[in-house]
């Protein structure tokens, strides 16, 4: 993966001929839906069932970032895909063109509820070009879930701590970017019977989500994103549960069409490329004025952060794959 | 009947920028009309139509789209997908609803594809000061590889070296082909490979072309013949007859037919009216010959919607020039009528014959008509501005 480049003027293209056409930007989540629930599968290319992602540098991109978003696609959280399919081109814009990253990689995954849903989690590849756009309309929104405010996030945790290898942690000692969108709770317990079954890793035992976030923390800076859509929205215990896992990284956003806006600003941010004022100068400048207002908001406590650094590599030299 | 209620062809009689989407406008809006056809150029094109307070700069879209009129292109235009999708959201933007859906196309029509546009720059930026004006979109080097099947590497082919093997030119109809197209475009890719590469892969052309050909009509066989038949045609041409490849001053022309020709060519001997296009004064973009230029005149009339092109060069402006009119007409064979534009213009002259002093225009409308009738008349883009002659007494009056 990793080669290729974004192309706003190919990705809007198609985006219109689509739409001339009458078909869905989410064209998979429409076939599914005519069939049978029981028919209902991840498409084989998001299917993390003994799944490695890799986010490789190239000749084309020597200094690769990988950058993953991962969205709760859960009842009304399933509005976020489509927001973002509609706004991936000013991500990668703003990315790219103001210099907050040289080679953005972009990943793309589905949470759903690994007690209910049929297709629990989906996890795409890490992609830099038009191909990021295809596996996010080839998600399935399968939009279960079930009334138990909590959604597996921490089995898709599991997944981009022990699955995905990246050059930017193993040459450069440098974390990427996770984003977890959603609006509920973890499982109280990553259960092994979903690990084995989604993601094909033969673990015996149950696990404790903190210890997840732990590990994970470790090669990625991991934000939690509440977007204001749910009645969870000013439920303090999803801001206590999320702040005590992430700390400062548990954001709340206003306007759930902010999302987009919201990602590239925070990479800017803890890049130290752009302070808050800067970030929101640029968005308003990219045509984003009302999101930016929702993104100044939700940023509010990130820019007043005293030191980010990227982790340093372990003595002896980066660590390799699987982390313990 | 007048001569306007039959179809009729539109043709530029300057360096382009004479005003025919305006007329185009005009003439779909006075009379019923069942499609615009355009008959040669591509992407290049910018014809400017403002319609109640509507603007928009018609490239691939004909000019009668604000007035509801589909549009054809016919298999002597180049058709440049990217570019197509973008003017249609532009089009949706000022609420002309699912333009695509007014639009069909010849399958025989050539495909601009990144691989010219990519090809195009990089040797017009090869050319520094001595640059032809080119829009940069791509329009010769499509034509240009069109000529080449059959050619072999180091062969010259219309002045210029053929660089690699090249292979058929796509066509829209291939956009429907996928296993036919990814075909063409790896031979495309390859033979430009040492000249410029785009930031696309085969792969992704083929998906987006294929979404493309799944968004318009494409037309095999006589398309306009069975719309000439059922209705009134407009016939829009890009460009004008002084940048004509064959008529025009080299190297400063365009890679088109800008004369009539195609036009009548597609009429199959059916009647029609050639209207030629003409403003009060002359105007040219970029590099290339205009031999009344006057700073004067350049700043006496200032352009709104025409700017300076990154590739294309500076505007232009200068005096009419009546050898350059009877020039164009001639090039056509022959004009039926005038479309004058930009009548609100004052204190104009003319260059009445080579190597003349220019002397005062107070009448241009009675310099014009003097020559052939006047069939519209007009001012800027707007079409508020326009008058559609009503009669043949009229015409020829």
């Amino acid at each position: 993966m990793g080669h290729g480049h974004w192309d706003d003027n190919a990705y809007a293209a198609a985006k219109t001929f689509r739409a001339a056409k009458g078909e869905d930007d989410f064209g998979y989540t429409a076939d599914l839906r005519s069939k049978p629930a029981k028919e209902w599968k991840v498409a084989p290319a998001l299917d993390p069932l003994n799944a490695v992602r890799e986010c490789r540098d190239s000749a084309d991109h020597s200094d690769s970032t990988p950058i993953a978003v991962l969205f709760d696609v859960t009842g009304s959280m399933r509005r976020v895909p489509r927001i973002m399919q509609g706004k991936l081109g000013k991500l990668h814009g703003l990315l790219k063109r103001r210099g907050y990253l040289a080679d953005p990689q972009v990943l793309f995954g589905a949470i759903g509820d690994a007690d209910s849903d049929r297709v629990p989690l989906q996890v795409g590849q890490f992609e830099s070009d038009n191909r990021m756009d295809e596996q996010l309309r080839t998600m399935f929104l399968e939009g279960g879930g079930g009334g138990q405010k909590s959604e597996s996030y921490e089995l898709a945790a599991y997944f981009m701590a022990r699955h995905v290898v990246t050059d930017a942690w193993q040459n450069r000692g440098r974390k990427g970017y996770l984003f977890i969108i959603g609006d509920e709770l973890n499982k109280p317990a990553l259960e092994a019977r979903h690990i084995r079954r989604v993601i094909g890793d033969d673990v015996r035992e149950d696990i404790d989500p903190a210890s997840v976030y732990r590990e994970l923390a470790r090669k990625w800076h991991v934000y939690f994103v509440l977007p204001n859509q749910s009645s969870y929205y000013n439920d303090p215990q999803i801001g206590e549960h999320w702040s005590e896992l992430l700390g400062q990284n548990f954001l709340k956003l206003d306007d759930p069409g902010a999302v987009c806006e919201l990602i590239a600003a925070t990479i800017g941010l803890e890049e130290r490329v752009v302070d808050v004022d800067r970030a929101l100068a640029d968005l308003a400048d990219v045509g984003s004025v009302a999101e930016s207002k929702a993104v100044g908001k939700a940023l509010a406590k990130l820019g007043t952060k005293s030191v980010v650094t990227s982790a340093v590599p372990e003595a002896g030299g980066p660590s390799d794959v699987v982390l313990r | 009947m007048t001569l306007l209620d039959g179809h009729v062809v539109v043709v530029g009689l300057g360096f382009g920028d004479e005003g025919k989407g305006a007329v185009v406008d005009a003439l779909c809006a006075a009379r019923p009309t069942t499609a615009v056809v355009r008959f040669n150029g591509g992407a290049q094109a910018a014809h400017n139509v403002v319609v109640d307070g509507r603007h928009h700069t018609f490239s691939q879209f004909g000019a009668g789209t604000f007035a509801g009129v589909p549009t054809h292109l016919s298999r002597f235009v180049l058709v440049e997908p990217f570019a197509l999708a973008a003017e249609a959201r532009r089009l949706e933007a000022v609420g002309v609803r699912n333009p695509l859906s007014l639009l069909s196309v010849d399958g025989r029509a050539l495909l601009t594809t990144p691989f010219h546009i990519h090809a195009n720059r990089a040797r017009e930026e090869a050319r520094g000061v001595n640059r032809h004006g080119s829009c940069g979109k791509g329009i010769g080097e499509t034509v240009w590889y069109s000529l080449l099947p059959g050619a072999a590497p180091g062969d010259v082919v219309e002045s210029q070296e053929v660089i690699g093997t090249p292979g058929e030119a796509p066509t829209v109809a291939d956009c429907a082909r996928p296993s036919v197209l990814r075909r063409k475009l790896d031979a495309l890719a390859r033979f430009y490979a040492p000249l410029a590469t785009p930031p696309h892969s085969v792969d992704e052309l083929v998906a987006l072309y294929r979404d493309f050909a799944g968004a318009v009509r494409i037309t095999d066989g006589d398309e306009t013949g069975r719309l000439a038949d059922s209705g009134r045609l407009v016939f829009e041409g890009a460009q004008g007859a002084l940048l004509d490849q064959f008529h025009g001053f080299h190297p400063h022309t365009t890679w088109s037919t800008t004369t009539p020709h195609n036009a009548r060519t597609l009429l199959g001997g059916r009647p029609h009216t050639v209207v030629g296009v003409t403003r009060t004064y002359l105007t040219r973009h970029g590099a290339g010959p205009l031999p009344t230029e006057s700073a004067a005149v350049l700043a006496r009339f200032p352009e709104a919607h025409n700017e300076i092109g990154e590739f294309q060069g500076a505007w232009r402006a200068g005096h009419l020039d009546a050898a350059l009119l009877d020039y164009a007409i001639a090039a056509c064979d022959g004009v039926d009528a005038l479309a004058v534009t930009h009548l609100d213009a004052t204190g104009l002259k003319v260059v009445p014959r080579d190597g003349s002093p220019a002397v005062d225009l107070p009448d241009p409308l009675a310099w014009f008509g003097a020559r052939l009738p006047v069939a519209v008349m007009g001012y800027g883009p707007d079409r508020a501005g326009y008058r559609v002659a009503e009669a043949r007494s009229t015409i020829n009056a």
